[in-house]
């Protein structure tokens, strides 16, 4: 049932809101250092799935495992202490915390896990670095530039040393220049620190930048490569 | 006209309209904020709903100041209603009878520290005159009551009242006949009370005599309570209308974008801000409406109030009606001169440069001024216009410590760094708008602040209020006084006080007038003096006796007084006889030529007692006539229900007896209820406040909601974002009191020199401090359900 290697696996997951299905006996699985894009049409499905992948909200039915765990058999806390310390997360608009500095933003999650803030802090510099924002490291996330800002929510994202990164349309709000460059510096860093990426798009030149293609349409997710 | 033609003579292009006149271009403006606020969607109703509900709250307690007059002319209208037309002054057997006259005594007593008033009374005829609110003359031992007491006297655990008022129930008092609905009072029909028991003679109800004015002082106090209470719910209300601002900010760029210019936004705003008000308005005569239909269930510290005397002063009426709605455009447009709104979004003014000091300071400075311009004034000055001059300076030196707070706010958070995430989180969300924090608590400054400066006039009014009253609670805490009765009852009503259940000693004597016997004529005075016969020990409470056996006599002089003791001697002859009387036929006794002459000290009562002193021994009090029993009683105060056992005795002895609890201290009744007020209205402004903080807290949540989710996405824990939420509540509202306390004690300092007095305590802000931190406890702890459910993933769905 669950592809041999993989890191993180659903099967046969079904979410509904209401009345109205948001999965529908989707299955999904990534192996380590895996970049996969989720894709479909708005209202498929894919934010939900990530959203069940990542342990935020939990399936009606079905089975999500990571790293052998079953991650509905889990309680909320230990679901919570799982997404910082394995997971990391990049938004449509990034997400900052408005009054924090982008070096703080950065550092948060390893804060969260308890880090002292002065080690957090030198970690975030050396992930904004390698981001190409580290001029910005005193700046709000407000008086940054779109792509400065998603930039920084990247670099927040890997600061943890997460195992998956789970990105919802992470280039929904910056222009193609902009885009590329943000997809670019993600994937290479996901891919030297051997981190899985879920990619949430419905774009297919970003999607390009991943491994394997992954289309949810109606609520089921349809993997050509790792039918499970 | 053919299609041809129509196609050949295409109609004209439409003419472009005339420009509306200004007047138009207001209303329509203000009409698309009305819009806007009406019908913006479910978010827009929110935030409309907000306001109008902090306005409502606002305008609600507003209402209610402005219905104090009326309440307090109706409860005193029925006060005097009640009170009783006396024949004679003096209890009087001659006092001329009639069919309506009524005999009557006050038995009012204490239960459980409440008061319950009562009157014996006894018809002279067969139409006696009847105190509003009773129906029905009370037949012998039957009694009508209040409402409150017909409840408290049902209740179960209070049957040591109800053994006290043994009387049947036969009516009830109507609210005509009663100061407000949580009266305790009966009134009980008798058939032997006479003028000798200590009953007067009225014949009707009323008096149309005016009440004692207030001192200056008490005005003072009383103007003061009234600006303290009302300016925190004006700076409440100027909050409220400021619910929300941020996101109307950005609807208004979306505005500029489409061509509006800056005057049209601030008129679209103001249009906005204008229903939130008029709502508001509304919305607060619904509270103020369905609260006082419940005041009448409700008491707060021994205070209630019937709904109907719950009425606004149609003057004040007026001014809350237009003021409301003017602050509300005002304070709109006041806090839009601090942004700019720019079609591509809003950028904050002086950000860069930060708040000001200067401009801040001269509020406080002008109410000091004001106060230096309007001079003292003493207890006993007329000037009936200082106290509006001290109540001007207070409301600016309150307002001013309100301007002053955020400045204080943002220099004091500008200078946190690092610390753990949720303070690092609280800290920086106040870097960044410290504004919105700043008005939240500016009420508790200004309310607290006030509280200070009054509780420490009241600490400096103290001696001027509460008399000394020379009692001694260490020695006795009750004591009791009963006229004209025979020695034997006298000596046998001591008896029960003794054998009361919790009495550890009743220093209980019987009293009679003694005189030296002869023929006196008209303008001469017979020398008379007191006798009192008890046992060793209640003598020994009475004089300076070493040593006494039963059978001694004393002869006991004033200590210090001449005169009296001369006056005493004329009477007290040692060897001769005295003659004991009370109108009828005299007892002689000789007085032992071996008594000894002892000084008088003061009883428990404060009072010194001299003339002869006998024991029980060497005069038979029972046979003494016209004699008076005095008791004064010390219990064992571990005793449940002591004080209750012995007003019940003494209830049984003489329901008429004048039965008091010993106090060394006794408050002026207009300065008492003057505090009460301060505590009530206090009460309730603290609970506005709290309103305040908690939704403006909820309002700030509800603009994080994606956030939150975000954070929650993380893997933050619950604990983090709670503690985080308590910092950011607490850092303002620390430095808040920080400032009131500060200006409380700077604006308490500055009216006790006002008035003429020193600053008696500099220690009384702790319980406002205190009241402060349970403040912030209780929004903390009101914000976190909300918190947490904001923080379910939900807020990440975007489709």
């Amino acid at each position: 049932m669950i592809p041999e290697g993989s890191l993180l696996a659903a099967h046969d997951l079904r979410k509904t809101y209401g009345s109205t299905p948001a999965l529908d006996g989707a299955s999904f699985s990534v192996h380590p250092g895996e970049v996969v894009a989720v894709m479909g049409p708005s209202g498929s499905g894919k934010s939900t799935l990530l959203h069940c992948l990542a342990g935020i909200i939990t399936p009606d039915s079905g089975t999500i495992t990571y790293a052998g765990r079953e991650l509905s058999a889990m309680s909320d806390a230990e679901r919570s202490a799982l997404r910082r310390s394995d997971f990391g997360f990049v938004f449509q608009f990034g997400q900052l915390v408005p009054e924090l500095t982008c070096v703080e933003n950065v550092a948060l999650p390893l804060r969260l896990n308890g880090v002292k803030r002065k080690a957090a802090e030198r970690t975030a510099r050396e992930w904004m670095e390698r981001l190409e924002v580290d001029d910005l490291g005193s700046q709000r996330p407000g008086e940054v530039s779109g792509g400065q800002g998603q930039r920084v929510a990247v670099a927040r994202a890997l600061a943890a040393s997460p195992k998956v990164i789970f990105a919802d349309e992470p280039t929904g709000a910056l222009d193609s220049l902009n885009g590329e460059r943000v997809m670019e510096l993600l994937t290479e860093a996901a891919r030297s620190a051997n981190v899985a990426v879920v990619l949430v798009t419905h774009e297919a030149r970003v999607a390009a930048y991943s491994d394997r293609d992954v289309t949810v349409r109606d609520g089921r997710a349809r993997d050509l490569e790792h039918a499970v | 006209m053919t299609l041809l033609d129509s196609r050949t003579a295409p109609p004209a292009a439409p003419e472009s309209p005339k420009p509306a006149s200004r007047g138009a271009v207001v209303l329509r403006d203000l009409g698309l904020g009305v819009r806007f606020a009406a019908a913006g969607g479910r978010e827009g109703w929110i935030r409309t709903l907000l306001t109008a509900v902090g306005v409502g709250l606002g305008v609600a307690l507003l209402l209610l100041a402005s219905s104090v007059p009326h309440l307090l002319d109706e409860r005193n209208a029925r006060e005097q209603a009640r009170s009783e037309t006396r024949i004679s002054d003096s209890p009087d057997a001659n006092a001329p009878k009639s069919d309506s006259s009524v005999l009557r005594i006050n038995t009012t007593t204490e239960y459980h520290d409440r008061t319950v008033a009562g009157y014996l009374m006894r018809p002279d005829g067969s139409t006696p005159v009847l105190p509003p609110g009773v129906t029905g003359f009370p037949g012998a031992d039957e009694m009508v009551v209040s409402p409150a007491l017909r409840q408290l006297l049902a209740e179960p655990g209070n049957e040591l009242l109800r053994e006290r008022l043994p009387y049947e129930i036969t009516g009830t008092i109507g609210d005509a006949g009663l100061r407000s609905p949580g009266e305790l009072l009966y009134y009980a029909g008798n058939d032997t009370l006479t003028p000798a028991k200590g009953g007067h003679r009225i014949d009707g109800y009323g008096d149309s005599r005016e009440g004692d004015p207030l001192p200056p002082l008490l005005i003072v106090l009383t103007v003061l309570v009234c600006v303290v209470l009302l300016v925190p719910v004006a700076i409440f209300i100027a909050t409220a209308v400021r619910f929300g601002g941020d996101r109307r900010d950005r609807r208004l760029a979306a505005l500029r974008l489409v061509g509006a210019d800056i005057r049209t936004t601030r008129r679209i705003a103001a249009g906005e801000a204008l229903f939130g008000a008029l709502l508001g308005l509304l919305i607060g005569l619904a509270f103020f409406l369905t609260g006082r239909e419940f005041v009448g269930s409700v008491e707060i510290w021994d205070v209630s109030a019937f709904p109907a005397d719950l009425v606004p002063d149609p003057r004040l009426a007026l001014l809350i009606v237009v003021a409301v709605p003017l602050t509300a455009v005002l304070v709109t447009l006041v806090a839009m001169r601090s942004v700019v709104i720019e079609p591509l979004g809003v950028v904050r003014r002086g950000r860069e440069r930060g708040r000001r000091l200067w401009w801040r300071l001269l509020m406080p400075l002008a109410g000091l001024a004001v106060f230096g311009f309007t001079g003292r004034i003493s207890a006993y000055e007329y000037a009936p216009e200082k106290p509006f001059g001290i109540a001007a300076g207070t409301v600016l030196v309150l307002v001013g410590l309100a301007l002053l707070l955020p400045w204080l706010v943002e220099a004091c958070v500008n200078r946190l760094r690092g610390g753990p995430v949720p303070w690092q989180l609280a800290t920086r969300r106040l870097q960044l708008s410290s504004g919105a924090a700043s008005r939240a608590v500016s009420g508790v400054t200004v309310a607290v602040a006030g509280a200070i400066a009054l509780q420490m006039m009241f600490a400096a009014m103290n001696a001027d209020f509460n008399r000394m009253t020379g009692q001694d609670p260490t020695r006795a805490q009750f004591a009791g006084y009963s006229e004209d009765v025979t020695g034997e009852a006298a000596t046998s009503a001591i008896e029960r006080f003794r054998a009361t259940k919790g009495v550890d000693v009743v220093i209980g004597s019987v009293e009679a007038y003694a005189s030296r016997p002869g023929d006196y004529a008209d303008e001469d005075v017979q020398p008379t003096t007191s006798l009192t016969v008890g046992t060793c020990a209640t003598l020994r409470e009475l004089a300076r006796i070493d040593a006494c056996e039963d059978g001694d006599t004393f002869v006991v002089h004033p200590p210090g007084d001449k005169d009296m003791t001369a006056w005493v001697d004329e009477t007290a002859r040692k060897g001769k006889v005295v003659e004991i009387s009370s109108g009828g036929k005299p007892m002689r006794w000789t007085l032992p030529a071996d008594s000894p002459t002892v000084q008088g000290r003061k009883d428990p009562m404060g009072e010194t007692h001299y003339g002869i002193m006998a024991t029980t021994g060497a005069v038979d009090a029972g046979k003494l006539p016209g004699a008076t029993i005095s008791v004064q009683i010390r219990v064992d105060r571990s005793v449940p229900d002591v004080a209750e056992y012995v007003r019940n005795t003494a209830a049984t002895v003489d329901p008429g007896m004048r039965f008091v609890t010993l106090d060394s201290v006794e408050r002026d009744r207009q300065y008492a209820s003057i505090q009460t007020g301060l505590q009530v209205g206090a009460t309730a402004v603290l609970l506005l406040i709290a309103a305040s903080m908690l939704v403006s807290q909820l309002e700030q949540l509800r603009e994080r909601r994606r956030l939150l989710s975000v954070l929650v996405a993380f893997g933050t824990r619950r604990s983090t974002l709670g503690w985080s939420v308590l910092w950011q509540t607490a850092v303002p509202v620390v430095l808040g009191l920080a400032v009131a306390v500060a200006g409380g004690l700077g604006l308490g300092a500055a009216l006790a020199w006002l008035i003429e007095k020193q600053v008696a305590d500099w220690w009384l802000f702790w319980p406002m401090v205190g009241a402060g931190g349970a403040l912030i406890a209780l929004v903390t702890l009101l914000s976190l359900p909300p918190l947490w459910r904001l923080m379910r993933p939900e807020g990440l769905r975007t489709e």
